[in-house]
């Protein structure tokens, strides 16, 4: 049904594709023909307008110096038959007239030598007609004949008129057969030129339909198969290419977003079956003391479900580069001292000693999202020491870059979890987390166009460094 | 108090109803942004909370249409997006404070006393709070208990004056931090909880009345018996 309806489109494409170039084609060679055949028609008429001037002088002066006796009348007479042949000859026979030049010599009080076709009186008439200048040479068409004739007029002072004319039946009749040889190979050249256009595009386009053949044939389901990449290296072979780079990609962040939400949905069921079962206990059990008790479960399991929802959420956006970040120079010492004093008492109703080694550093940070990152460590921190541990923080300026190092001499990172540590629901095999917190970590720092690495800490423990760039300052004293 | 309610959702209205009336505010509730424009073009309110998610008008468009009604007093928004953007806009529109949710109703209610109290100028600042034997002098930051000096650090001074300040009225923990630490972080440990228990070693010492109690779920309260 798809494929169906994308074929006819690539045929149409096609189509669209080879008309263009054709029609131009085909008017520039139509345009170049027509200049050609102007050319040379204006170049025979030339030529036999240069044979007609030329005769017309010499049998003008033949008649002149020819003494007007009795033979006068046949002289003038042969000599215009003896030019007329000039010409007739290579109009041998197969014309209905045999010979298409006029002599006429009008002569007053006498009959008008007249040599070429008869009847000669629709050319008196013609001629006469047409009202000739001496000299110049004019068109004058003769009633029978289709070709019009060139005619020269030369007038003698006694009255008498010459006239010569002549219709290039041969050079129209060579004209003709160019014309329609040209006419002919114009048409199969742009014939051809257009089958040859149109089967280019309509291969090509044909491996389009092929691709989005095999796109559309690609369900969410199965995102496996591949384009083939074809054995040229051109545009649609990158396209091909493109394209199955691209659905390595979505391949890629949908099996990522399935183990999302199969980590999501398991997450979410333990707190959400707890919840039901902390308030089924309450219904069931009368005594007020209970009741109330299951409540505050309740209520406590759903603050650790939003505050699960609330982890994912940033971390789908920061997944899409929409973690928004408001961006403010804060001094990052500060902000760990600040925190430091929050989580101290916490830290030390575990047995942890917290040092702290603070130098003063300005970075460019989301506020909001800082405070959440390290409250996350630290959170760590907490949450996977056993009692009774060293932790040191410091904050340092280092090459044009901020420095947070947070170090313990706990039993540090587990080795399988190393490379994975900042990959979401990754977490430890004794973590009561959601294996999230690194994850949010890498997310804001990368977010601010920093990094965030994990480390053995020589002697044992974890190193946990979160960098970030140094704020620029135009502090002129430095 | 007059209050006007705006929630498309009928569970979180009626919840909040019941907040708010047990909280002895007087709440008339509207599920569109229609109904509420109704309402407010009848009545006059001290308080308005509305939610950003209507299924009519966007709440941030019914805030403008209020203001330019001409009603003055205070906005609580309440929206499920939880963006910073959101916020600053949900604020430079008109609202007077933001909250996301989901929410504590002890956080609500904190909340929205602000906006009132607020919105009623001229208040002198007190000096001195007291809290049956416990009293807390501001200027010099010392508190007493009975007649001994509680040793208390600065942290933990603040943490008492914002205890006291809500005597009798539940706090949570998420409005401690964000009003005594001044961060909006959700700490996955029970770094507040420690912070309190310290505090109360040092308030409520050994043969002393408790003062300061623990609300399962929800939060702290800082009361008489």
């Amino acid at each position: 049904m798809f494929s169906r309806k994308h074929k006819s489109h690539g045929i149409s494409a096609a189509w669209r594709i080879a008309i263009w170039p054709t029609t131009a084609f085909a008017l520039g060679s139509a345009v170049a023909i027509a200049i050609m055949y102007f050319l040379i028609a204006r170049d025979i008429q030339e030529r036999s307008d240069a044979w007609l001037s030329g005769e017309a002088g010499t049998l003008a002066d033949v008649s002149a110096r020819t003494p007007r006796d009795a033979l006068y009348n046949r002289l003038v007479r042969e000599v215009a038959e003896l030019a007329a042949r000039e010409v007739s000859d290579a109009d041998d026979s197969h014309g209905q007239h045999p010979t298409s030049v006029f002599f006429l010599q009008t002569q007053p009080g006498q009959d008008p030598i007249w040599v070429g076709p008869s009847p000669k009186e629709p050319f008196i008439a013609a001629i006469q007609q047409a009202q000739l200048t001496p000299r110049a040479l004019a068109d004058v068409h003769v009633p029978g004949w289709k070709k019009t004739f060139r005619v020269v007029y030369k007038s003698r002072g006694d009255g008498s008129g010459l006239y010569l004319g002549f219709a290039d039946v041969n050079g129209a009749r060579m004209l003709n057969r160019l014309t329609e040889r040209c006419l002919l190979v114009w048409g199969i050249t742009v014939a051809l030129g257009f089958l040859i256009t149109w089967l280019v595009a309509y291969r090509t386009l044909l491996r389009v339909d092929q691709i989005s053949d095999t796109v559309s044939r690609m369900g969410s389901e199965d995102l496996s198969s591949r384009l083939p990449e074809g054995r040229y290296s051109d545009e649609i072979t990158r396209l091909s290419r493109t394209f199955n780079r691209m659905l390595d990609r979505i391949q890629a962040s949908v099996h990522q977003m399935r183990i999302l939400t199969d980590s999501v949905a398991h997450d979410l069921k333990s707190p959400v079956t707890s919840i039901r079962g902390s308030l089924e206990v309450a219904l069931s059990d009368g005594t007020h003391g209970q009741w109330h008790e299951r409540v505050a479960e309740a209520i406590e399991g759903l603050d650790r479900l939003s505050q699960l929802l609330n982890t994912t959420l940033d971390l789908a956006e920061a997944d899409v580069g929409a973690l928004q970040t408001r961006k403010e120079t804060v001094e990052l010492s500060e902000v760990v001292r600040h925190l430091v004093d929050l989580y101290k008492p916490a830290m030390a109703e575990h047995g942890h000693e917290i040092s702290t080694n603070l130098q003063p550093v300005l970075i460019d940070a989301d506020l909001s999202l800082l405070n959440r990152t390290i409250a996350n460590l630290l959170d760590n921190e907490i949450a996977h020491l056993p009692l009774v541990c060293r932790i040191n923080i410091s904050v340092r300026a280092k090459q044009g870059e901020a420095e947070l190092t947070i170090e313990d001499n706990g039993p540090g990172f587990p080795p399988e979890l190393r490379s994975r540590a900042f990959e979401r629901f990754v977490k430890g095999p004794h973590s009561a987390g959601h294996g999230l917190g690194l994850a949010f970590v890498d997310a804001v720092a990368r977010a601010h166009g920093g990094r965030v690495e994990i480390a053995d800490r020589d002697g044992g423990g974890a190193l946990l460094i979160l960098t970030f760039n140094e704020a620029v300052t135009e502090n002129v004293g430095r | 108090m007059r209050l006007l309610l705006v929630e498309d959702d009928s569970a979180i209205r009626e919840f909040l109803h019941r907040g708010l009336s047990e909280a002895s505010y007087q709440v008339d509730t509207a599920k569109d942004a229609k109904s509420a424009l109704a309402l407010a073009g009848e009545d006059l309110y001290d308080g308005f909370i509305i939610d950003l998610g209507l299924p009519d008008m966007d709440g941030l468009d019914l805030i403008s249409r209020c203001r330019s009604q001409g009603h003055t007093a205070p906005v609580l928004i309440l929206s499920a997006r939880r963006s910073v953007d959101e916020r600053v806009r949900g604020l430079e529109q008109g609202g007077d404070d933001y909250l996301t949710k989901p929410f504590a109703l002890a956080e609500l209610l904190a909340r929205l006393r602000n906006l009132l109290r607020r919105s009623v100028p001229g208040q002198p600042e007190a000096v001195h709070l007291r809290v049956a034997d416990l009293e807390l002098d501001l200027v010099r930051r010392e508190a007493r208990r009975g007649s001994e000096l509680l040793q208390l650090t600065t942290q933990e001074f603040s943490l008492l004056e914002y205890l006291i300040r809500n005597a009798g009225r539940v706090v949570t923990r998420t409005m401690i931090l964000d009003r005594v630490w001044r961060m909006r972080i959700d700490p996955a440990t029970n770094v507040v909880d420690v912070q309190i228990y310290r505090l109360r070693n040092k308030v409520d010492s050994e043969g002393k009345r408790p003062l300061i109690h623990t609300i399962r779920g929800v939060g702290y309260v800082l009361k008489e018996a």
